[in-house]
């Protein structure tokens, strides 16, 4: 029962989450709903024991990631409300008409497999703790050219993103 | 002995060469003496060839030249035999003659010497033609032959009329090269060799079947020629060469070639059937269109090209009866008088300085009495009065179609009705320019000039005496020709007493002819009895445009193609071809811009796209069963 | 006893990846097109941790930690490009990005 609820309730959250993010009108009000969504992630993330993992993406992404996305949405998103009135022509066929294929889809998988996806592999019955020392016994040894890599990525990452944004015009003497 | 044979050919084109290289130093004297020489070289020569083949039964002499190819055998080689005998004297005969006039008539002409030049090279074509060995030999005569007419044709180029004259006959000329072109490649390929007497051995060994389809591209190559219908037209605007030309060429010697190269394939002729019917019918068409169209000409060498057409008509009658004796006499009988005639008229332009039109003519017998005899000599000659040379030759044609029986009474009625319009319209002519009492100027004119008039007695004395060398009594052309035709089957004349009632009614045609005109036309008989002759204006429009084929056949050919040609270039060319690379390369275009149209450049529908296939081919995926259980 | 199985935490990814998509076709704001790209990513990512608890591995961890950094990076460089776009044409609308059309 407890597994359920504790399942149900975060479960919830997430696609009310999601469900904000796309359908709110005010900028900010996406932000929110995005906060929302990760926040209620994270709390997933515990109950499948990834613990390390959960504070990671507490940290990086609802901590780091939306205060950037907060930013940017005061510089610029804030102003003019946006026009709901499809301008693309075609665009609405075409998406009422990949939602109908994704539909049927996703019900005929269901229907087939009677409410319960057929996972080819069985599942293990010993339970792995997420912790640092686990990933981190993997990460430096077995992992450690990746690891290397998106460090680099990083650091060109910010590189780049300095050389975007840089205002050319020259400042003003004081 | 035989190497004379390329002497006599040979010589008239060296003169043509000698001529040419020293144009530039010599004048007329020089001209006249260089080439009257080279002529009577010729003649000396060949009729001393022809005393010796008479000598030896006129057994064939044969020569080569060169050989050309051995595989299949064709050979440069010459023959000389009764029929190329005959022509040979002729022809050379005749240059002498027709040259010593034309130093005359052509003189203080400022292209005196390529006039000679011309002429010596026609003869040597004509020399080449009928004393070839082989077929080969005699098409390359047959093309010099016609390349040779086109230059002497438009001798005077500067003149646009000339210069169509010339085109048109080159080209009617070509339509019928183009079936002896045929005739050719049938004979190669069917006979497997170009010679005369091989050919012939073989076809008289066994019939074939194809000889109908040789027989009639040979035939088609002599109308040509011979200008015979349908390609006649170019004959009467001939007459805007030189008249000396006109004399040689379109009376006695190229328009027969036609004649001659029937006789000299008559082994072939005779066995196809179709060939003979189309050969006399043809022959009759010609003979009565040109007969009609001669009678109203108002032109006085028009007159002689309609006559000479007529009379080759005549020619083909006999050819196609399986007469071929008759037709060789009647060929040489016509060139004495024909020539004759044309150096008349020829003498009579020249007095009248250069005149052509017979209405603006008359009395002139008081002023050019040795002229006015002798046209007149070759005007009954040409009637078929006795005892002259046409009488004879063209007797013996009427006899013998009339010995034919069945159809053939109705083609010597005919043919009879032909003799009595050539006696009419030459009446005409005679009376017209001579006889008539008229109020034209003609006090300037004078006799010819004595270098003129040598010519014309000479050949008056010809026409008179030579009909007696194939009269009845004495067979002398069919003993010449008896060698090289004696595996012909020639018809013979009617016996007794049908002879003489034949030649009797001949006779009569011909008098009966020039009554008529000298009624009409000096007496004027039809206002004296007010006869009333019907659509008489219409007729003689008929007559002077020669039934208007003229007309016809420049709408058909000349507007006719030009007309199909620019519809082929429009629509064909223009809009079929064009528009078809054009519709290709616009197609590619307009669809390439349609595709291009979905690269919109919007990230939101790239993305539902980008979906949209993902989406099909989680389905695909779906669809299509796992293999693993 | 219902268990909360594998298969549950599946679907919840798969519905969370539907609305990411379905949001990256309807909104023309070039930021929220970004953080559906965002909700996008982390249903990978909640995929990735229930495969590691499936197999007992810890290499689906490690995967999500990849992920993250690389997804850090992305918003960092989008973001500064969103807002060099903005400065040029005052309106965060994706739809007047038609530069590379036909």
């Amino acid at each position: 029962m407890l597994d359920i609820v504790l399942f149900a309730v975060p479960a919830g959250l997430v696609i009310l989450g999601a469900l904000i993010v796309i359908f709110a009108k005010n900028p900010v009000h996406n932000a929110m709903g995005l906060v929302l969504t990760l926040a209620s992630l994270a709390i997933i993330y515990i109950t499948l024991n990834a613990t390390f993992v959960a504070m990671v993406q507490m940290l990086v992404y609802a901590g780091a990631v939306m205060t950037l996305f907060l930013f940017v949405i005061m510089m610029i998103g804030v102003d003019k409300p946006e026009q709901t009135r499809e301008e693309i022509k075609g665009q609405t066929f075409l998406v009422s008409g990949t939602l109908l294929i994704l539909g049927g889809i996703v019900s005929y998988v269901v229907i087939k497999s009677g409410l319960k996806w057929d996972l080819w592999f069985p599942a293990v019955d010993y339970t792995l703790e997420g912790t640092p020392d686990l990933i981190a016994g993997s990460l430096f040894t077995e992992w450690i050219l990746p690891f290397e890599i998106i460090s680099i990525l990083l650091i060109v990452a910010t590189a780049a993103a300095i050389a975007l944004a840089y205002d050319t015009k020259p400042r003003k003497k004081l | 002995m035989e190497i004379l044979l390329l002497a006599i050919v040979l010589l008239p084109l060296l003169t043509a060469l000698g001529i040419k290289l020293v144009d530039k130093f010599i004048n007329e004297t020089l001209i006249n003496f260089l080439t009257i020489n080279s002529a009577l070289l010729s003649f000396t020569i060949a009729s001393g060839m022809f005393v010796l083949l008479t000598m030896e039964k006129f057994e064939p002499i044969h020569f080569t030249f060169f050989t050309w190819l051995t595989s299949p055998e064709i050979l440069f080689e010459f023959t000389l035999d009764g029929l190329s005998g005959i022509m040979m004297v002729l022809v050379t005969g005749l240059s002498v003659v027709i040259q010593i006039f034309s130093t005359s008539y052509m003189s203080q002409d400022e292209h005196y010497s390529k006039y000679f030049i011309y002429f010596n090279v026609f003869v040597f074509s004509m020399l080449l033609l009928v004393m070839s060995g082989n077929f080969l030999v005699m098409f390359f005569g047959w093309e010099l032959v016609g390349l040779s007419s086109y230059l002497l044709i438009s001798f005077w180029s500067k003149k646009q009329s000339a210069a169509k004259a010339g085109n048109k006959a080159f080209i009617l000329n070509r339509i019928g090269d183009f079936g002896f072109l045929v005739g050719l490649m049938l004979v190669l390929s069917i006979f497997g060799t170009f010679n005369y007497e091989k050919v012939f051995d073989e076809v008289l060994a066994g019939n074939e079947q194809s000889l109908d389809l040789i027989v009639i591209c040979f035939i088609v190559g002599a109308f040509g020629k011979s200008a015979q219908f349908p390609l006649f037209s170019w004959l009467p605007d001939a007459m805007e060469g030189p008249t000396p030309a006109s004399a040689l060429i379109h009376a006695a010697t190229m328009v027969t070639a036609g004649v001659f190269m029937l006789v000299r394939i008559s082994p072939i002729l005779q066995f196809s059937e179709i060939g003979k019917i189309i050969v006399i019918t043809t022959g009759l068409l010609t003979a009565l269109i040109a007969a009609f169209s001669a009678i109203n000409q108002d032109d006085i060498k028009k007159v002689l090209a309609y006559s000479t057409i007529s009379q080759l008509g005549f020619m083909f009658i006999a050819i196609g009866s399986g007469a071929y004796v008759a037709a060789i006499f009647h060929l040489v009988t016509h060139a004495f008088f024909k020539a004759l005639l044309f150096l008349g008229a020829g003498a009579v332009i020249h007095e009248m300085h250069h005149e052509q039109n017979i209405h603006k003519m008359g009395n002139l017998k008081t002023r050019m009495p040795v002229t006015a005899a002798m046209m007149g000599i070759g005007t009954l000659a040409i009637s078929g009065i006795p005892p002259l040379a046409g009488f004879w030759s063209k007797d013996e044609i009427l006899a013998s179609t009339f010995a034919n029986g069945g159809i053939y009474y109705g083609f010597w009625a005919l043919s009879l009705l032909a003799a009595f319009m050539t006696a009419f319209y030459m009446g005409r002519h005679w009376l017209l320019i001579f006889h008539k009492e008229t109020q034209n100027d003609v006090t300037q004119v004078s006799e010819a000039p004595k270098t003129m008039l040598r010519p014309l007695i000479l050949l008056g004395l010809f026409s008179i005496f030579i009909g007696f060398i194939n009269t009845p009594f004495f067979h002398g052309v069919e003993k010449v020709l008896h060698e090289t035709l004696h595996s012909v089957d020639i018809t013979h004349l009617p016996e007794g007493i049908s002879l003489i009632i034949l030649a009797v009614i001949s006779i009569g045609a011909g008098f009966t002819g020039l009554l008529l005109a000298y009624l009409i036309y000096i007496v004027d008989i039809l206002s004296y009895f007010k006869v009333k002759v019907p659509l008489k204006k219409e007729l003689k429009l008929l007559s002077a445009n020669t039934l208007y084929l003229n007309k016809l056949g420049d709408l058909i050919f000349v507007r006719g193609l030009k007309l199909a040609s620019r519809k082929t270039a429009v629509v064909v060319d223009g809009l079929m071809i064009d528009g078809l690379v054009n519709k290709t390369s616009s197609i590619f275009y307009n669809s390439s811009k349609r595709v291009s149209k979905s690269q919109t450049g919007l990230v939101r529908s790239y993305v539902v796209y980008f979906g949209l296939f993902m989406l099909l081919l989680i389905g695909l995926f779906i669809a299509t069963p796992w293999m693993l259980n | 006893m219902i268990e909360v199985s594998t298969d549950w935490y599946l679907t919840l990814a798969a519905i969370l990846f539907s609305i990411g998509f379905i949001g990256m076709m309807i909104r023309k704001n070039a930021l929220i097109m970004f953080m559906c790209i965002e909700l996008m990513l982390n249903s990978v990512n909640l995929t990735f941790i229930t495969a590691s608890r499936h197999f007992g591995t810890i290499e689906g961890q490690i995967s999500v930690f990849f992920v993250l950094v690389v997804a850090a990076a992305e918003v960092v460089v989008g973001l500064a490009i969103i807002v060099s776009i903005f400065k040029k044409q005052s309106s965060a609308s994706v739809d007047l990005l038609r530069a590379s059309r036909g």
